[in-house]
């Protein structure tokens, strides 16, 4: 077969089988580069990347995420979540716990997991300076007044979450709760300190 | 190519590479797949099929029913339904504002637009997520079957063809284990122009001796046996029946999401 | 050097396959035979859903995977084997030794067959398509393979030409592919069964490489072998038989999980992308085809294994075009769960492989045996009768397929009218598993007559041996002959 001169008797039974040695044509090769190009994009765009979440009709972890169906209790918490990671988890830690010499834990904290939300509201509309005594450990706080920049209804959900979670178990905030302490603490309050904190009422 | 050895290095090479894709990345993915949660909720999915369902299985299996039956729903989309939950202080500016608006089938952004208008109006609504596709109108099923809904099941019965109508969501839809009984022993009795065998070996017919079997099968007029006789299930017809009301697809999970029924609450 | 083996004499080789092949073919053929029996009493069961159906043996479940299975392990594989041997000891230029091993083990494999007939009729079935059979079968085909495996890669190993011709590549790739493939399904699905989905993954993988890589891996190498023999043309090209052969491994090994299966969508997406770049092997393939009888199929067309294998790689193609389209997940909603798929593989298994099969076994089983066959007449209308079968099974159910497909897309077409829709369709294709059928029939004639005709030639032998003890000379030689044969 090496060899064209052999295979002159092709139809010989036993004789060594004729083969041409024409190579293969550069349009298939082209043709093949071509496919695995596109092939591999169209993988990229529909395959979802190995995540073993993600089954068709959706396309990537992304686009299962924004179709989570969020509504009611789970809506709110959902939102106030992020919205928490965002904004409060840099100091007190997404898991509530918060961070030596930075900022108290809100997980279990008496300030927090009470059923009056007086304090609760005010806290984050005014901020905190000064001595505060938390879970038994007293810390040096110099917070400012996180969530006067925020809405009304934002600032509840994330009230709500910090209050339904890592074992917190204490009632929804509405946004109306936090309109009217607003209201009350005025336009531009000063920042708490231990003793103005707990001259509130829970 | 000049001698073997580059011809096995190519086989192993090529059916090696697919080996690891698609026989040991599914077993470390899927294999040790876990129980996981329903959607918004703390119940466990799947709690695993009853004895007497998981003995059914192997009754389905026995009989070649995945020839004729699938248990995959498939899905080909989902959309957006915009639920008004309250009107608030102006209901006449919000109904008027969604009198003129489409409200379902929208995509995530059209629906998050039109609940950012609603709330500047003062209403309040909530997107209600759907899947949709020809099987899920059927009512074959809620959502595409996902790893979760086979994690007990041995043999995985997902077959390939539908002489007959998809079974994941079967106890959903019929859940009267006596029609399945039924269905089975004479499918025509119940489903007119069913191209599916009556399995009449799985049942026993006898003539009724001192009282009626509580297990008989119960006919509506005109069909079933002769009177004095009764058509009794053999322990594999109930186990059969029971797999069948064991399949269920309307659970909502993270890898399959919508919005439960129960959350359905039109203004 | 090369003189040397031109010297050598062809049909030392032949005869030295002689009885594994009778061995194989015989089997085969019944299995065959069986099969379509089967196929056409399943069929059969859509004219009238209540025909046999209060025998839990005959019931559609159970005889359609019995069907299938008889076709795919029953036909398909030993018939491939034994091909694949003979064509490597020819390529070999090497005859066949100890060729007691591949006779037990052509016996072993039928057993094991019969053994998973048996069970899956009476109910102990896996449950997984195409692995149907329980371990008291799987593991006795296992081993049977294995020997057949061995024996034919000694001959190989022993070649005394080591250039290697294209069709070498393919049937060696097959060799090594079945074990790895049958073990691992084996293993994962019926042995320790892995959990939940994992199952359905590995028995696509597993289906699709016995279904479309080594059936392609044996019908190609037999078809590159025999179209250049009974044309009289070279084969066009080497390197692009070897184009195809790499190209071809390297995609279709990755397709078969269907699109929208219950899997993370990675798994369907990748085997959509596989089966669109098998587009290149089966253009390639095709052109291979076309170049190397270009011209001569005019004049080839009298000849019946060429009518075969032409006709095989036609259908190759074809189901390799049906399988490019049902994966592509734009197409495959027309197709999915309805019965263009078990057109494809009928297409593939039967209108491809079993007919490569047919032509390889009428070209080669005559010089093996150094007989001609009964009847070689009938060769003609089988090749016409499974044409036509081919034809009314395939064409019917995928037509009938992609309206069931459209109706399935409608949720406002009731389910029930699907069926309905399809039933006209599924009764042409009795007609085409009954020509099938017929073929099947004259094509276990012709191997069963042939074995007759060699037994009867032993036994004459034997005989005269018997009769004629005081010639000292003649006995010698007609024992030795006898030998030999045995050998």
């Amino acid at each position: 077969m090496s060899d064209e001169s052999k295979s002159s008797t092709p139809q010989s039974p036993d004789a060594v089988l004729a083969v041409s040695r024409s190579t293969v044509p550069i349009w298939i090769i082209v043709l093949t580069l071509l496919l695995l190009f596109l092939g591999m994009v169209y993988f990229d765009h529909h395959g979802g990347w190995f995540n073993p979440q993600v089954y068709g009709p959706y396309a990537s972890a992304e686009e299962l995420e924004l179709y989570q169906p969020k509504s009611g209790e789970a809506a709110i918490l959902a939102r106030g979540k992020a919205r928490y990671d965002l904004v409060c988890g840099l100091c007190h830690g997404v898991d509530g716990l918060g961070k030596p010499g930075q900022a108290p834990p809100l997980a279990g904290s008496e300030w927090v997991d009470t059923k009056g939300i007086q304090r609760f509201v005010s806290i984050p509309l005014a901020g905190v300076g000064g001595q505060l005594s938390v879970k038994g450990q007293t810390w040096s706080l110099s917070m400012p007044a996180m969530g006067a920049a925020m809405s009304d209804a934002d600032l509840a959900d994330v009230l709500t979450y910090i209050h339904n979670s890592w074992g917190n178990k204490q009632g929804p905030v509405t946004a109306d709760d936090v309109k009217a302490i607003r209201a009350k603490l005025g336009a531009h309050p000063q920042p708490f300190t231990g003793e103005t904190l707990k001259a509130l009422p829970e | 190519m000049k001698n073997g050895f580059p011809v096995f290095l190519a086989s192993l090479l090529a059916l090696g590479g697919s080996w690891c894709g698609f026989v040991l990345a599914p077993i470390v993915q899927l294999g040790g797949g876990q129980q996981t949660t329903i959607l918004n909720s703390s119940d466990l999915y799947p709690l695993g099929r009853p004895g007497m369902a998981n003995q059914g299985l192997q009754v389905y299996r026995a009989n070649g029913c995945a020839a004729c039956h699938t248990e995959q729903v498939q899905q080909s989309g989902v959309a957006c339904d915009v639920v008004l939950t309250s009107a608030g202080k102006d209901p006449a500016g919000v109904t008027n504002l969604i009198s003129s608006l489409n409200l379902n089938g929208l995509d995530k952004a059209a629906a998050d637009g039109l609940v950012d208008k609603i709330t500047a109006a003062g209403g309040k609504a909530e997107i209600h997520i759907i899947a949709t596709g020809p099987d899920i109108t059927r009512s074959w099923g809620r959502r595409h079957s996902v790893a979760e809904d086979f994690l007990y099941d041995d043999p995985v019965q997902l077959g390939s063809l539908r002489i007959g109508p998809d079974l994941a969501d079967a106890g959903t839809r019929q859940p009267d284990a006596n029609w399945q009984l039924v269905h089975l022993y004479a499918p025509q009795n119940v489903v007119k122009d069913s191209a599916m065998p009556p399995f009449r070996y799985l049942f026993r017919v006898r003539k009724i001796n001192a009282a009626p079997s509580p297990d008989a099968l119960v006919f509506s007029k005109g069909s079933g046996p002769p009177t004095g006789y009764e058509v009794v299930p053999t322990a594999r017809a109930q186990e059969l029946a029971a797999y069948l009301l064991s399949l269920h697809a309307d659970v909502s999970l993270h890898d399959a999401p919508f919005t439960r029924p129960a959350a359905v609450s039109k203004p | 050097m090369n003189n040397m083996f031109a010297k050598r004499d062809s049909s030392e080789i032949d005869r030295s396959c002689c009885i594994p092949l009778l061995a194989l073919f015989g089997g085969a053929a019944l299995w065959l035979v069986f099969g379509s029996v089967l196929g056409l009493i399943a069929s059969i069961k859509f004219h009238a859903p209540g025909f046999l159906a209060n025998c839990a043996w005959l019931t559609y479940g159970r005889l359609q995977p019995a069907a299938d299975d008889a076709l795919l392990y029953g036909f398909c594989l030993p018939a491939g084997l034994g091909v694949a041997l003979w064509v490597l000891a020819r390529l070999s230029q090497t005859p066949l030794r100890g060729a007691i091993v591949p006779i037990v083990a052509a016996n072993l494999w039928h057993l094991g067959v019969l053994v998973g007939l048996v069970a899956i009729l009476i109910g102990d079935g896996t449950g997984f398509a195409w692995l149907e059979f329980p371990r008291g079968s799987s593991v006795p085909i296992f081993f049977a393979y294995l020997l057949l495996a061995l024996w034919a890669m000694m001959v190989f190993a022993r070649r005394h030409e080591r250039t290697l011709y294209p069709s070498q590549w393919f049937l060696v790739a097959a060799l090594f592919w079945f074990p790895w493939i049958y073990s691992t399904a084996n293993l994962f699905l019926v042995a320790w069964p892995v959990r939940g989905v994992a199952q359905a993954v590995i028995g696509w993988w597993f289906a699709n490489n016995l279904l479309l890589v080594w059936t392609a891996l044996v019908g190609l190498g037999t078809a590159f072998y025999f179209l250049p023999k009974l044309t009289g043309c070279p084969l066009q090209s080497h390197y692009l038989a070897l184009f195809a052969f790499w190209t071809f491994i390297l995609f279709a090994t990755w397709c078969g999980i269907p699109p929208g299966a219950p899997v993370p969508v990675w798994l369907p997406t990748l085997s959509a992308v596989a089966a669109a770049w098998l587009l290149v092997p089966l253009l390639v393939i095709a052109i291979v085809g076309l170049r190397t009888v270009w011209g001569s199929v005019k004049s080839s067309w009298d000849n019946g294994p060429f009518c075969f294998i032409g006709f095989g790689l036609d259908c190759f193609c074809l189901s390799g075009l049906m399988l490019v389209a049902m994966a592509c997940p734009q197409i495959s909603r027309w197709t999915d769960f309805t019965w263009f798929g078990p057109a494809e593989t009928q297409l593939r298994l039967y209108g491809f492989f079993a007919m490569t099969m047919f032509g390889a076994v009428y070209y080669l089983l005559p010089r093996a045996v150094g007989m001609e066959f009964p009847f070689p007449k009938l060769v003609r209308a089988h090749f016409w009768l499974s044409l036509v079968g081919v034809a009314l099974l395939v064409v019917p159910l995928a037509i009938g397929g992609v309206l069931q497909g459209l109706k399935l897309q409608n949720p406002d077409i009731a389910f029930a009218d699907t069926t309905k829709a399809m039933l006209p369709f599924l009764r042409v294709s009795t007609l085409g598993l009954t020509a099938m059928l017929l073929g099947n029939l004259l094509f276990f004639v012709n191997i069963i007559g042939l074995t007759l005709r060699w037994k009867l030639a032993l036994l004459k032998q034997f005989i005269a041996f018997v009769k004629s003890p005081l010639e000292p000379g003649s006995a010698c030689a007609s024992l030795r002959r006898d030998k030999e044969v045995r050998a």
